[in-house]
């Protein structure tokens, strides 16, 4: 796989906040891609600048092969990106807001109709198109607004935290067809998010703290690197579990200890047999993950 | 072109659904209705009849003529500027609610975005000025109806230079604006402030001479100016007809503002025009420099 994005020693300064500091990665074409940090680490700054609404102080951005230094409206055709927060017009219906971005990229006439057709079908908001945005629920203006950023079929979608506040249903459906859509047209998705389930599914994840990366690698070489195993085990006594002599935590129906590796859980199995009858060996989750990394955890966009 | 027509649209179509936006522009028109009907009517009505030397009366219907159109091309040389003002806010609103990150993520180009604010305020402002026109053609008909079908047309070709006028000055304030306190304040100000300085609350002779000769400088005043003189021309030919002298006449001009005076000297209907098309020309070249700036900068 290709490069799409490839971020190059970037730097941006707000007087003396350092916002982003030397930044260097790459993202490969059609893959998830989780940009994980907290309120302040320098994420949405990354995301000004390869948009084209913020300079950078120093640093080279090429996306899809388009050097940001040289110009910047080929890049602009191949982003789309979906807000933290609505931006749509909320006095204006879904079909006048639509009307008006897709106008933006060219798209006009039967090109937009049958572009508008094709998306109200995906998202399921055909129903919803003479109706005010204002006037949607928070799950139904999501769906618009992702509509929107794919209106000009990008190659790369920039999902800022796409999901915060929404249901859990909309968040499967919104999820699906994104998923879909990376798989059939191969789409690169751009993702940050302070869910952490959703940034397990990612490809490839770069954690970042004050402007600089903090820790990258699939979720798997993370997960290893900065969490232990958990062994939940059924079935037994307390003192069955104290002849482990491990600390251990008891849950309802069973205990659970936690390991440096899954080398040392199997080596307890082969050790302890009759213990392990019934027992299952689960990888740390990213929260722990991001609290190793960072010191701090991140809930809906809340930092702790 | 069909890029712009569709912006063009939506910005329209927001101006037209944003209620508060809508009538904020329309509290200024709304205030001199209230002053007219209230008490300045009598008071206009008063000033015009107690100047006529004795023995020579102004029959009714010219005296309701002068206090008709008088209204009338206040309300609309005001409305002009601040229908335009309050269109154009949408500008603003864009930058306020974070819109036009949605709108320059896209590879449009600045100025077609610059152009398509210009061109919405200055089409939701004349549909709106036209359409008052249209109200207070309808009213001077049933108050004293003294205006050829040239002075319907010129009232129309005045009305059309100030809405330019005022949508170029709208997009070089409004250039600076990003926040809705920013909004607030500035809509106050025109509102509250436009009337007095254009002479539309109050004719312009009736300021103090030191601030006469300040307004003499401000392009709008030329603008009301003629928007006066071509409402109210019938009546003054009408009164000529009637064979009410001409110094009465004039002085009624002077007071009424139709004719104007810079540092003592008149300025006649063309230099009117005159400085009105070429203030315009010039903000509008301004308004293009500072996207050009703008666009440099980023």
């Amino acid at each position: 796989m290709r490069n799409i994005i490839q971020i190059k020693n970037l730097n941006k300064n707000f007087g003396d906040i350092k916002a982003v500091q030397d930044l260097s990665f790459c993202v490969k074409e059609g893959e998830l891609f989780a940009f994980l940090g907290v309120n302040g680490a320098g994420k949405s700054t990354t995301i000004n600048i390869m948009c084209g609404q913020l300079s950078k102080d120093s640093g080279n951005i090429i996306i899809n092969g388009h050097d940001l230094n040289k110009t910047a409206d080929p890049i602009k055709r191949e982003l789309g990106i979906v807000f933290q927060s609505s931006v749509l017009d909320p006095a204006l219906s879904v079909y006048d807001n639509l009307e008006s971005r897709a106008a933006l990229y060219g798209i006009i006439g039967t090109e937009f109709r049958e572009r508008l057709k094709y998306l109200s079908e995906l998202f399921g908001f055909a129903h919803l198109s003479k109706r005010a945005v204002g006037k949607l629920s928070g799950g139904q203006r999501r769906r618009i607004d992702i509509a929107r950023a794919l209106f000009h079929k990008p190659k790369i979608l920039i999902l800022d935290e796409p999901t915060t506040g929404l249901d859990p249903q909309t968040r499967k459906t919104i999820w699906n067809v994104i998923e879909d859509l990376r798989k059939n047209e191969n789409m690169t998705v751009f993702l940050t998010t302070h869910y952490m389930e959703e940034a397990a599914e990612a490809d490839y994840v770069i954690i970042i703290d004050n402007g600089k990366i903090s820790a990258e690698g699939t979720p798997l070489e993370l997960k290893n690197a900065y969490t232990g195993d958990y062994i939940t085990i059924y079935g037994i006594s307390e003192d069955a579990i104290k002849t482990l002599g491990m600390d251990y935590g008891k849950i309802r129906d069973a205990y659970r200890l936690s390991v440096p590796d899954t080398k040392t859980a199997t080596e307890l199995i082969i050790k302890y047999p009759d213990i392990f009858n019934d027992y299952e060996i689960t990888k740390g989750k990213m929260d722990d993950v991001f609290l190793a990394v960072t010191g701090k955890t991140l809930t809906g966009g809340l930092e702790k | 072109m069909r890029i712009l027509s569709v912006l063009v649209k939506r910005n329209v179509k927001l101006f037209f659904k944003d209620k508060g936006m809508f009538f904020t522009s329309l509290i200024t028109p709304a205030i001199l209705l209230v002053l007219y009907t209230t008490f300045l009517s009598n008071i206009y009505r008063d000033s015009f009849t107690a100047g006529l030397p004795e023995g020579l009366k102004l029959p009714e219907s010219i005296a309701d003529g002068l206090v008709g159109s008088q209204l009338i091309s206040s309300l609309l040389a005001v409305s002009c500027i601040t229908v335009a003002f309050c269109s154009n806010f949408l500008m603003v609103q864009d930058k306020a609610n974070g819109t036009i990150k949605d709108l320059e993520v896209s590879p449009i180009k600045p100025a077609v975005l610059s152009i398509s604010y210009y061109a919405a305020t200055f089409i939701s402002t004349l549909v709106i000025c036209f359409t008052a026109a249209g109200l207070c053609l309808i009213y001077v008909a049933f108050t004293g109806w003294y205006m050829s079908f040239t002075d319907v047309i010129l009232l129309f070709l005045d009305i059309l230079l100030l809405v330019l006028f005022g949508t170029a000055l709208s997009s070089i304030i409004n250039f600076f604006l990003s926040t809705q306190g920013q909004i607030s304040a500035v809509g106050t100000i025109i509102s509250a402030g436009y009337g007095f300085i254009c002479g539309a609350y109050m004719p312009i002779s009736s300021f103090s001479e030191g601030l006469q000769k300040a307004v003499a400088f401000l392009p709008g005043t030329y603008g009301t100016s003629l928007v006066r003189n071509h409402a109210m021309r019938g009546v003054f030919a009408e009164m000529n007809t009637q064979n009410i002298p001409s110094e009465i006449t004039d002085k009624i001009k002077d007071s009424l503002d139709c004719n104007l005076y810079f540092f003592e000297n008149h300025v006649g209907i063309p230099v009117m025009y005159l400085v009105l098309g070429i203030t315009t020309a010039v903000l509008i070249l301004f308004y293009v420099l500072l996207n050009a700036v703008k666009k440099r900068k980023h």
